[in-house]
């Protein structure tokens, strides 16, 4: 059904609400209106897909506080804004909060769609990273603590020698740990168990 | 000839009293400038009397301008300075009461018992009658006491001035107490030296009288030039004031009028759009295509409608009366403040009960009414920072053809003496705030034939209510 993506409106003005979900359905795009902010709160959920296409300036929530509110619930989805006139304050506090443009109601039909399409690029792209990110970190979760240890120790540079000096063990122990992490992990290479590491993000 | 100046004098203020009738001081100084010419013609026949009789009724005469003299002094000096103690005052004008009142009926007059004959002294080169032989009556001490009781007002009234340490205080206590106090006293000090003596002094008030007249006539032209400065400057202000205003009002209608036009017009673009998108699919869903076009046409009324709106709002015009239906207007000015509402995070909320009668009015300037409140509404409550945001607009029908409406805030309120001060010219608690909307807004209400006033609401806000006209038979 969407073949472009989700698209989650939020405008309190039916009419302007009922043209806009009326002309983005009809280019292809998944759209769920709501005429509050209040009301994308309350069914958006962390694994939520898409964009939010929002008012800037809505009844009790506005479009700001919207999107402080839904990154504070762990709902990370890519602002475009909507605005009768722009002004200048709101517009650079919606970009510093992350919001991926900031358009004139009337903009054109193109540019609309585009920076749509930027910020569902941009929310697939996170959202892939974060898959990876979390993959990674599962197999990262079958260690066992004295193998975390070491770990931290290997990716630093440390020789088998200075590790055993480090821990108080024996230095069969530590090579017996290291196999076990790379048999574990999968991977052949010092190298490749570090960057592995750092791209799960599981040592700092 | 003095009497002739001090006329000039008396007419001249007369003149400058008659358009500010609630300038006092200039009033006491037409009745003091007319009584010293009576004055001074009295005294004048009493140096030409050729008999007794003669000289006793320029006496009665003297008598009735003195006293009007002496109380425009008194009451000069109680409202010009505003000090000075009302019981002394209205013990001397007993007095001078009894003593006026005495002169008319006891024979010969209040302070002789009998005028024998008159003698003759020459004053400034001429030949002028004084009492020559008389015995004075035990009544003689009122006249006195009663002008020695004056001193004593005038100098309390001017050392408590003094005491306010204000230099324009000072400086008026000064002038007082030169112009008014010392002839006084040098009155009470000659009519001691007549009586007591039996010193033949002729009757010379009116040099007195006059050096009064002098003074005050300085100290109120001062006065009046200084305050008709002021005037002309404050119109400049409110001249400045008002152009301020619809340049800022101006402003502020463009700003909504590029908002309120941007939803109807960003939802005839999108739906046209939209539109466009069907007709270039394989089989256009006509009925969709219906409705987009219906809601086009819907959309474009309602931009029109803003700009109508707006356009009424900007064109100036007189006060045109006619019955309107208060809940539209209202709607209207609701619709107006929207979105600085929306912005602001402020509800508005709008109790009308059904069947309310038209009222009568000018829907450009009611709406300039509703709005300021309910403008003023919302300033007070994102001043405050309450968390409840609201604005309550209601309208009311009340006895006697009137129907009350009241625009309640939740803001914090005020303390009373802010209370008082709010429909003051020029008075605000806003950083950029003209302090005109409110007198505006009464003035607008009063030629309405209503009232506009304040009080403090049901919660911790303020409501503001007036009353209109019900448009038709029933009303006043």
């Amino acid at each position: 059904m969407s073949e472009r993506g989700v698209v989650h409106l939020v405008d309190d003005d039916a009419s302007f609400r009922t043209a806009i979900r009326r002309m983005l359905t009809a280019a292809g795009f998944e759209v769920h209106a709501f005429a509050s902010g209040a009301e994308l709160l309350a069914r958006a959920s962390p694994d939520e897909h898409g964009c939010v296409l929002a008012d800037l300036q809505l009844p009790e929530l506005s479009g700001l506080e919207l999107q402080q509110e839904l990154g504070r619930a762990g709902v990370a989805l890519p602002f475009v804004f909507l605005t009768g006139h722009g002004d200048v304050p709101s517009a650079v506090c919606a970009m510093r909060q992350g919001a991926v443009d900031f358009l004139d109601k009337c903009a054109p039909q193109d540019t609309l769609i585009a920076a749509i399409e930027r910020a569902l690029q941009r929310e697939a792209a996170e959202r892939e990273a974060r898959a990876r990110q979390e993959r990674l970190a599962r197999r990262f979760a079958v260690l066992t603590a004295r193998e975390w240890e070491v770990l931290r120790h290997v990716v630093n540079g440390r020789m088998n020698k200075q590790i055993s000096a480090d821990l108080g063990i024996h230095e069969r122990t530590v090579k017996l740990h290291r196999t076990a992490i790379t048999t574990k992990l999968g991977v052949r290479s010092v190298a490749e168990l570090t960057t592995l590491a750092r791209e799960a993000g599981v040592l700092r | 000839m003095e009497a002739a100046a001090a006329l000039t004098l008396g007419v001249s203020y007369a003149l400058a009293w008659l358009p500010d009738r609630r300038n006092l001081p200039n009033l006491m100084f037409c009745l003091l400038a007319v009584a010293v010419a009576g004055v001074a013609r009295a005294e004048v026949g009493m140096m030409h009397s050729a008999t007794v009789a003669e000289y006793l009724d320029w006496i009665r005469w003297t008598h009735l301008s003195l006293f009007v003299a002496l109380v425009a002094q008194l009451l000069f000096v109680h409202v010009y300075l505003g000090t000075g103690r009302v019981w002394l005052l209205s013990t001397i004008i007993a007095a001078r009461v009894a003593v006026l009142v005495g002169n008319f009926q006891l024979h010969p007059s209040l302070t002789w018992q009998e005028i024998s004959s008159l003698g003759h002294v020459s004053f400034l080169g001429e030949q002028i009658s004084v009492v020559g032989e008389g015995v004075t009556r035990s009544w003689q001490w009122l006249p006195s006491v009663s002008r020695m009781l004056m001193v004593v007002f005038v100098a309390d009234a001017v050392l408590q001035l003094w005491r306010t340490r204000r230099p324009e205080a000072r400086r008026k206590a000064l002038v007082v107490a030169c112009g008014i106090g010392i002839p006084l006293l040098s009155a009470v000090v000659l009519g001691q030296i007549k009586v007591f003596e039996g010193a033949q002094v002729p009757p010379i008030q009116t040099p007195l009288f006059v050096a009064t007249l002098l003074v005050m006539a300085f100290e109120l032209s001062r006065g009046l030039s200084q305050s008709q400065y002021a005037r002309r400057e404050l119109e400049e202000l409110r001249t400045e004031v008002a152009r301020a205003g619809r340049v800022t009002a101006l402003g502020q209608l463009a700003s909504s009028l590029a908002h309120e036009l941007s939803q109807p017009l960003g939802a005839i673009l999108r739906n046209a759009e939209a539109a466009e998108l069907h007709l270039a699919g394989p089989a256009p869903d006509l009925e969709e295509l219906r409705a987009i076009v219906a809601d086009i046409g819907r959309d474009d009324r309602r931009a029109g409608d803003v700009i109508d709106q707006m356009r009424a709002l900007i064109k100036r015009r007189s006060v045109e009366m006619q019955p309107l239906p208060l809940d539209e207007v209202v709607h209207d000015v609701i619709s107006m403040v929207h979105p600085d509402a929306v912005a602001r995070h402020v509800a508005l909320d709008c109790v009308m009960p059904p069947g309310l009668p038209p009222v009568n009015g000018d829907r450009v300037h009611l709406s300039q009414v509703l709005l300021n409140l309910i403008i003023n509404g919302m300033d007070a409550i994102q001043a405050s920072r309450t968390d409840i945001k609201r604005v309550v607009i209601e309208a009311q029908q009340q006895p006697h053809g009137q129907v009350e409406v009241a625009v309640t805030d939740s803001g914090p309120g005020a303390a009373p003496e802010i209370i008082g001060k709010v429909f003051d010219p020029f008075f605000t608690t806003k950083a950029t705030g003209m302090g005109m909307g409110l007198p505006i807004s009464r003035t607008i209400i009063e030629a309405h034939g209503g009232r506009l006033w304040v009080e403090r609401g049901r919660g911790p806000g303020l409501t503001f209510r007036f009353t209109l006209q019900q448009a038709g038979g029933s009303a006043a």
